[in-house]
């Protein structure tokens, strides 16, 4: 019984624990290719209003959204410690997605995620696919990247 | 042998080797004397027997084997070329294309023996004996003219033809008791100068006695054209080891290995010529041992895995001149493609770090304009290295052409120009489907049947063009047609029977947007349903294919006259020369080969023609667009300040684009804006600028 045990502790995904206002949210690591500070944004026109336009990452030009605005907060204000976190998705490529602040990196094992029951009547509730809890009982939202970079105009 | 690591190669050389033979035939149709077509023909068919026959696909040998032989017999001038002996040969050229797509599916050619075409290919055979009485002596010369095809390479006593001279010297040699050796040198692989080496061992034998004949032919010895091995047969009083030391003194000469030639054996050769030439090709045609090595230069070449070589050898044959390629992987282009692109940023950074200390640094500015002119030529000569002629897509409509014309049973001729005009090869390789589509649909579509033609007062074949040629920065290719022209009408009747627009919108839209609806998704107008177009998947398809190359496609048609599909197409996708300009504070880039003119206008020039701005310049009236607008940015202008309009052209149109400031031209390397960005129609694209801020790339296409 105890190895069993132990099996199921090892299962663990490691999130990027960044903050949006006054939230804490979680990204899986494994969609995440880079981190860069937040650097001149090339607006491009004519385009959701999410999406702030395109960056130049070593050579690479990539597209940057706001996740604020995706989720109807507020416009993103710049600061020192706003970040830019480049997703490696499967289907869309590379995406910028614009934080507040990176906090830092937890690992969470399986018994410490609670999957949410979607309310599909609320919007927002969406984008969250789970919710963490801290071993000092703080709660992180974990992302569901796919809603947040889904383009629901173009479909 | 293993052979699989030559897989690619044979399938890209069988390719063209089916291609050419495809176009050749088509020529023998029309021309059935030209001997120019058939030695072509008979190359073609010999050399991709002699690679089918190396990889091991016996089924495909075969087949190649008896179309080869019925060439054979048209060169020698035994049978004549007719109607249904050039369907049977397309067919088998059919056969042989699915051999080749089977092997590129799985890696082997299948089971399909195609016995009734070779019972064909037979009868077509034998039809000769009845044509005319085989003449022996023609034939025997022809032969020996090609004395290379029937001689095994392998060291031992082979079958040569003698002409008569020869025969005449060998039998006075005979007489005389001299020794007649056959010898067989082979050179080191490391050999660089075989001709030389060759030269030297003739040079060393002459001194012995009398060389006869060699193969391959002298000519072709001095030319280099050999492999490894020669042969040669030999007369002299001297002994067989002193003939072989005398060889051997040469330095970088592998093997020798020489025999004596019994005197019975000549002679029974001499009485029995002609029989023993038809038993050496018919050994030939039964032995796949002889296949491989009548071919030598092609065997060395799949063995070395070097292309050029054959392709040399090839053409040297053909045309005198020599056109030396090589084949490069596509992704080892793209890697230098992409380190030209960083060395054009890396150079542009290095210009605008310039800018801001001129005074100091003149030898600085000065290496920087070389290191410009450099990238510039590096640029350009990757770009060359990437484009290929149209030519070898277009290669295969005439030949379509005549099936569709048997198939739809309308009289149809091709008319194509400028298969020379070269595109980048990822543009190439994908413009061939929607070529044929044009093609079929002018075919089917286009072209009236010849009663109504010749009711119509039209000649009764059927005209389809297919022009391509370069026009500034663009390649057009164009497909046009003598037929009926698109029936507006019945168009807009199905639009609106298929619901893609209402009976009011039908009545209000033009000619031309009516056209455009052909270009819809799920619209053929066909009543029938034919397999050679009519699903109503073509157009669109065509549209979408095109576009995803960038590229632009549209439709002139009169009704009763013809139509005219146009295509148009960026001749590079990577790199252009651009005009940088400002709007409202952002940078934009203008691709400079759709940029006409740059005007300054005052504000009073500006008038008003349906509620749009308008200029007029040098007697032409042009449409202002006002980018600020369109971008949605705030122009830094006042109202009243002159206007900086860079006047762009799309196709004939033209129109003004009011920029706030010009910031000069300048080399971009285009990036994509990436898969997620997909509804910004008016940006192509966007480049990394020298201070590594991107920009944007405006499509002015779009903007029209």
């Amino acid at each position: 019984m105890e190895e069993l045990k132990v099996g199921l502790e090892n299962e663990t995904t490691q999130f990027i624990v960044v903050r949006l206002g006054e939230e804490q949210y979680g990204i899986n690591i494994k969609y995440v290719d880079n981190i860069v500070r937040m650097q001149h944004i090339t607006r491009v026109p004519k385009v959701q209003e999410y999406l702030r336009g395109v960056i130049n990452l070593r050579g690479e030009v990539i597209p940057v959204m706001s996740i604020r605005v995706k989720m109807d907060l507020e416009l993103d204000e710049y600061t020192k410690s706003t970040r830019i976190i480049i997703l490696k998705l499967e289907q869309q490529g590379n995406i910028g997605i614009i934080v507040d602040e990176v906090k830092e990196v937890v690992t969470l094992d399986s018994s410490q995620i609670e999957k949410v029951a979607y309310d599909s009547k609320e919007e927002k509730e969406n984008f969250i696919s789970a919710i963490g809890k801290y071993e000092d009982g703080g709660l992180i939202s974990l992302l569901d990247l796919n809603a947040v970079v889904l383009d629901k105009e173009n479909i | 042998m293993d052979v699989s690591q030559y897989l690619e190669i044979f399938l890209d050389e069988t390719k063209e080797h089916l291609q050419s033979l495809n176009t050749e035939i088509l020529n023998l149709e029309q021309d059935p004397e030209n001997v120019d077509t058939i030695n072509e023909i008979f190359r073609a068919a010999h050399s991709l027997k002699g690679m089918a026959g190396t990889m091991g696909y016996k089924r495909m040998q075969a087949l190649t084997h008896d179309m080869e032989n019925v060439f054979s017999e048209v060169r020698n001038g035994t049978i004549k070329v007719k109607g249904n002996m050039i369907d049977t040969l397309f067919k088998c050229l059919d056969a042989l294309e699915e051999y080749l797509n089977t092997i590129q599916e799985s890696g082997d050619e299948g089971t399909n023996d195609n016995a009734p075409l070779i019972k064909l290919l037979n009868e077509v055979l034998e039809s000769k004996e009845n044509d005319s009485e085989n003449p022996g002596s023609e034939k025997a010369q022809d032969v020996s003219s090609d004395s290379a095809n029937i001689t095994k390479q392998c060291v031992q006593v082979r079958d040569i033809v003698f002409d008569d001279t020869q025969k005449h010297v060998l039998n006075e040699a005979i007489k005389q008791g001299k020794n007649v050796y056959d010898i067989a040198v082979r050179v080191q692989e490391t050999c660089i100068l075989k001709a030389a080496r060759a030269f030297l061992v003739f040079k060393a034998l002459e001194e012995l006695g009398e060389i006869i004949i060699s193969t391959p032919p002298v000519q072709d010895i001095e030319d280099e054209r050999f492999d490894l091995d020669f042969n040669l047969i030999f007369i002299s009083d001297s002994p067989l080891n002193k003939v072989v030391a005398a060889v051997k003194n040469v330095s970088e000469i592998d093997d020798v290995q020489a025999s004596v030639v019994e005197k019975e054996k000549l002679a029974y050769k001499f009485e029995e010529g002609r029989e023993t030439e038809l038993l050496a090709s018919s050994e030939q045609n039964g032995n796949m041992e002889a296949t491989l090595a009548d071919k030598p230069v092609y065997v060395a070449q799949n063995a070395t895995g070097g292309t050029g070589k054959a392709a040399e050898k090839k053409t040297q044959v053909s045309k005198p001149v020599v056109n030396r390629t090589v084949r490069v992987d596509i992704e080892k282009l793209d890697v230098l493609m992409n380190l030209v692109s960083e060395l054009i940023i890396a150079k542009n950074s290095l210009v605008s770090a310039s800018g801001g200390d001129r005074g100091n640094s003149s030898g600085f500015n000065e290496q920087i304009e070389y290191l410009e002119s450099v990238t510039t030529n590096l640029h350009e000569s990757v770009m060359k290295v990437r484009m290929v002629p149209i030519e070898s897509v277009v290669n295969k409509f005439p030949r379509m052409t005549r099936d569709l014309s048997k198939k739809l049973n309308k009289k149809m001729e091709l008319y194509m120009s400028g298969e020379e005009t070269e595109l980048d090869r990822t543009v190439v390789d994908e413009i061939g489907d929607p070529l044929m589509h044009l093609l079929r649909n002018a075919a089917d579509h286009g072209l009236e049947l010849a009663q109504v033609r010749k009711e119509k007062g039209k000649p009764e074949v059927g005209s389809i063009f297919l022009d391509a040629y370069q026009d500034g920065n663009n390649v057009v290719i164009e497909v046009r047609d003598d037929g009926a022209g698109i029936n507006t009408e019945e168009v807009k009747n199905k639009a609106v029977s298929k619901g893609i627009i209402t009976a009011d919108q039908g009545e209000n839209m033009s000619e031309q947007e009516i056209v455009n609806l052909l270009f819809h998704a799920g619209f053929s107008t066909s009543e029938v349903v034919s397999d050679v177009s009519g699903r109503g998947v073509g157009l669109d398809v065509v549209k979408s294919k095109i576009e995803a190359l960038s590229g632009e496609v549209e439709v002139k048609s009169k009704l009763g006259v013809g139509s005219t599909w146009t295509i148009r197409l960026p001749l590079t996708l990577a790199i252009i020369q651009a005009l940088m300009v400002d709007v409202g504070g952002e940078k934009y880039a203008i691709s400079l080969g759709s940029i006409q003119t740059i005007e300054d206008i005052s504000p009073s020039e500006i008038k008003t023609v349906q509620n749009k701005e308008v200029i007029h310049l040098r007697g032409i009236v042009i449409p202002l667009i006002r980018l600020s607008g369109v971008l949605d940015i705030a122009s830094k202008k006042g109202p009243e300040d002159n206007m900086t309009v860079v006047i762009v052209k799309k196709g004939s149109r033209l129109a003004g684009l009011v920029v706030d400031e010009l910031m000069g031209q300048q080399e971009i390397v285009i990036k994509s804006l990436g898969r997620y960005i997909t509804k910004c129609k008016i940006i192509s694209g966007a480049t990394i600028l020298g201070d590594g801020e991107v920009a944007l790339i405006l499509d002015t296409n779009a903007l029209f």
